[in-house]
């Protein structure tokens, strides 16, 4: 029995070894962010751009929270905006400097999150929703009355995460180290999935007994889960706030978690490449045109009712798709024309072939 | 004495507006497992629209009334028709707690944008049904739209759990919403009475929107919030009871007066979101809710 497990930790540890996906793709979405951002040379369209980059931090930590483990929790915006005002606070009332304030701000978020996520997770499924839903609530309201957190104005002056030598220095910089940030989330969350404790939580989403009669702690998966998506979304409030400069009530409102909610139902509740582009483009679209500002409400309403009928999946899962069908196309046009290739020559299909392209 | 009788009476007007919501959103998930969070928002389109079709259009206030509640059951009917229909009838789109939440959350946006766009951003009151000063025995004060809202939601929340209760069709509703294919086996309509409840509560929403809004007023952004504390009063009723759901909004609404009055007027909501919130999370039975929807 020990020799059995043994050779499974084992054969895990080699599978993980071998698997370049995560750091891969957590590289390039850092060097592409890094590169776009670079381009924007500190424009508005790079600060909205930037905006949307710590969005993506969050909402890719929904991806595997909502899309990938179904854990139907509303508690995003509130953590979004314990980075965010905790950020503040620290800098500005007790003299942290920026990398002193967003370390503290990941080690509070991990011990809030883990004390929260240890009661609501017990919840089931309807309730925590519920639970959840409360918790931007009051939290805004005791954001908005409370004097030491600014009140209404909320806190200024919260620092850049790196400062350059001017504004637009400052702003680039700190889109760069956005970028990053985004791409280490994109990667950890990644090798979640790609990992045995992703496939226990896509057990646990598709039914729950069926997971719990594989042996897999529900309780400790739905904490793991719940965790790990809080400390990135107050890691995305700390960028935010420090983009920005200032944080105010609005980043831990109920709408500011509905707004979270379409940057990832939208895009794609599933797709990692989707959920950060659903938060670029609607934090660009919500400060673009005049009209699309104006109306940016029955837009997204209407996308995200055309989306849940026509493709649950979201945009992304609507490109795989279409994707899917088109290299089949080019798979059955490839394997047609290399059977009349053959045929010409009067060689015709032979060896480890069908001629079809199916091995024998 | 006078005080608390003034904080009782504000507390239970306010606790109507949430319990009825309450009921609305529990009776159709009763019947479909589908939770109504636009259900504010037809609330919103009947006191804004009312009062819009009043002062703007020019209408009479009866006729007022009837355009708006027509208007209103009309988008319930045309969401239903283009949206739910194909979800559930047909097997389209997506289903399990998705469904349970985001399609009405997608017509909460639409109505909440197509609000802005039509009546503005200002804040709107439909005329009094019971116009007159507020009605005073000593200290004790009561507004006559405040009378009218709790009659309504005592009389709502009745008629809801004796239609569930003791008629045919609400026991055939409540079927559909236990198991859908074994209420189609045995020759109901699912989808009948999903419609007709989803228009039902509609309208009602709307027309408790027209009676409380002179208290309020109502903006084009009041429908989530309403939506938001009518679910918790319906998740405190699991879902299920709009009776009870009557009863949770009311005791809402008088603990909130309550520590309004006597403990913090600044902090009174903060506090109640958070013993809701401690409810749910350490007595999770209280709600009911042991299993998710199918």
């Amino acid at each position: 029995m020990s020799s059995g497990t043994d050779v499974q930790a084992a054969v895990t540890h080699q599978v993980r070894r071998r698997d370049p996906v995560p750091l891969g793709a957590g590289i390039s979405i850092a060097v592409v962010g890094a590169v776009v951002l670079a381009a924007m040379n500190g424009s508005y369209l790079g600060l909205t751009v930037t905006t949307g980059v710590c969005y993506a931090i969050v909402t890719v930590g929904m991806v595997l929270q909502l899309g990938y483990s179904r854990q139907l929790a509303f508690s995003q915006s509130v953590f979004m905006g314990l980075g965010a005002y905790g950020t503040g606070v620290l800098e500005t009332k007790y003299g942290f400097s920026s990398l002193e304030s967003f370390l503290a701000v990941i080690g509070l978020a991990l011990v809030a999150s883990l004390l929260i996520g240890a009661v609501v997770t017990r919840a089931p499924g309807l309730a925590l929703a519920l639970a959840t839903l409360l918790m931007p609530l009051f939290i805004f309201q005791l954001a908005t009355y409370s004097n030491w957190l600014g009140s209404f104005a909320g806190i200024n002056g919260v620092l850049p995460l790196l400062t350059g030598a001017d504004y637009t220095a400052t702003l680039v910089r700190s889109g760069i180290v956005c970028a990053v940030l985004l791409g280490i989330a994109a990667a950890i969350v990644l090798r979640v999935i790609r990992s045995g404790v992703g496939l226990q939580l896509m057990a646990m989403a598709e039914d729950e007994r069926l997971g719990e009669s594989l042996g897999i702690s529900l309780r400790q998966r739905r904490l793991e889960v719940f965790v790990l998506g809080s400390v990135l979304a107050a890691v995305g409030g700390a960028a935010i706030g420090s983009v920005q400069g200032l944080v105010t009530p609005d980043i831990l409102s109920e709408t500011a978690e509905i707004t979270l909610l379409l940057m990832v139902f939208v895009s794609g509740r599933r797709s990692i490449v989707g959920a950060i582009l659903g938060a670029v483009v609607i934090e660009y679209l919500t400060t673009s045109t005049s009209f699309i500002s104006t109306n940016i409400g029955t837009i997204e309403g209407i996308a995200l009712l055309v989306i849940l009928l026509v493709e649950p999946d979201g945009v992304a899962g609507a490109v795989d798709r279409l994707l899917g069908r088109r290299t089949d196309q080019w798979g059955a046009a490839l394997r047609a024309w290399r059977t009349k290739a053959l045929k010409t020559r009067g060689t015709g299909p032979q060896g480890g072939g069908d001629g079809a392209g199916n091995a024998t | 004495m006078s005080q608390f009788l003034n904080l009782l009476v504000a507390g239970l007007t306010s606790g109507a507006i949430y319990g009825i919501f309450g009921a609305c959103l529990a009776v159709w998930f009763r019947v479909c497992n589908i939770l109504n969070l636009a259900v504010g928002d037809f609330a919103m389109f009947g006191a804004v629209g009312t009062a819009w079709l009043v002062q703007n259009a020019g209408l009479p206030f009866i006729a007022g009334i009837a355009v708006d509640l027509a208007g209103v059951g009309l988008a319930a009917w045309l969401f239903d028709w283009v949206v739910l229909r194909p979800a559930f009838d047909r097997g389209r789109g997506a289903r399990g707690i998705v469904g349970v939440f985001f399609y009405t959350f997608g017509l909460s946006l639409v109505l909440e944008g197509v609000a802005r766009a039509w009546f503005g951003t200002d804040a709107w009151g439909a005329p009094q049904i019971w116009p007159g000063p507020a009605l005073s025995v000593l200290d004790f004060h009561v507004q006559r739209a405040g009378i009218l809202v709790f009659a309504l939601a005592i009389v709502s929340g009745l008629a809801l759990w004796a239609y569930l209760r003791f008629t045919v069709s609400g026991r055939a509703a409540s079927a559909c919403g236990e198991s859908t294919l074994g209420a189609r086996i045995v020759g109901i309509d699912t989808a009948k009475f999903r419609r007709r409840i989803f228009i039902a509560t509609a309208v009602l929403a709307a027309l408790f929107g027209i009676v409380e809004s002179p208290l309020s007023g109502y903006t084009y952004a009041s429908g989530p919030v309403i939506s938001l504390i009518g679910t918790v009063a319906a998740g405190f009723a699991s879902f299920r009871r709009p009776g009870r759901a009557v009863a949770i909004g009311l005791a809402i609404g008088v603990a909130e007066s309550l520590l309004g009055g006597y403990v913090s007027t600044s902090y009174n909501d903060v506090l109640l979101y958070a013993i809701l919130f401690g409810v749910i999370i350490f007595r999770p039975e209280v709600l009911g809710l042991g299993a998710e929807p199918a």
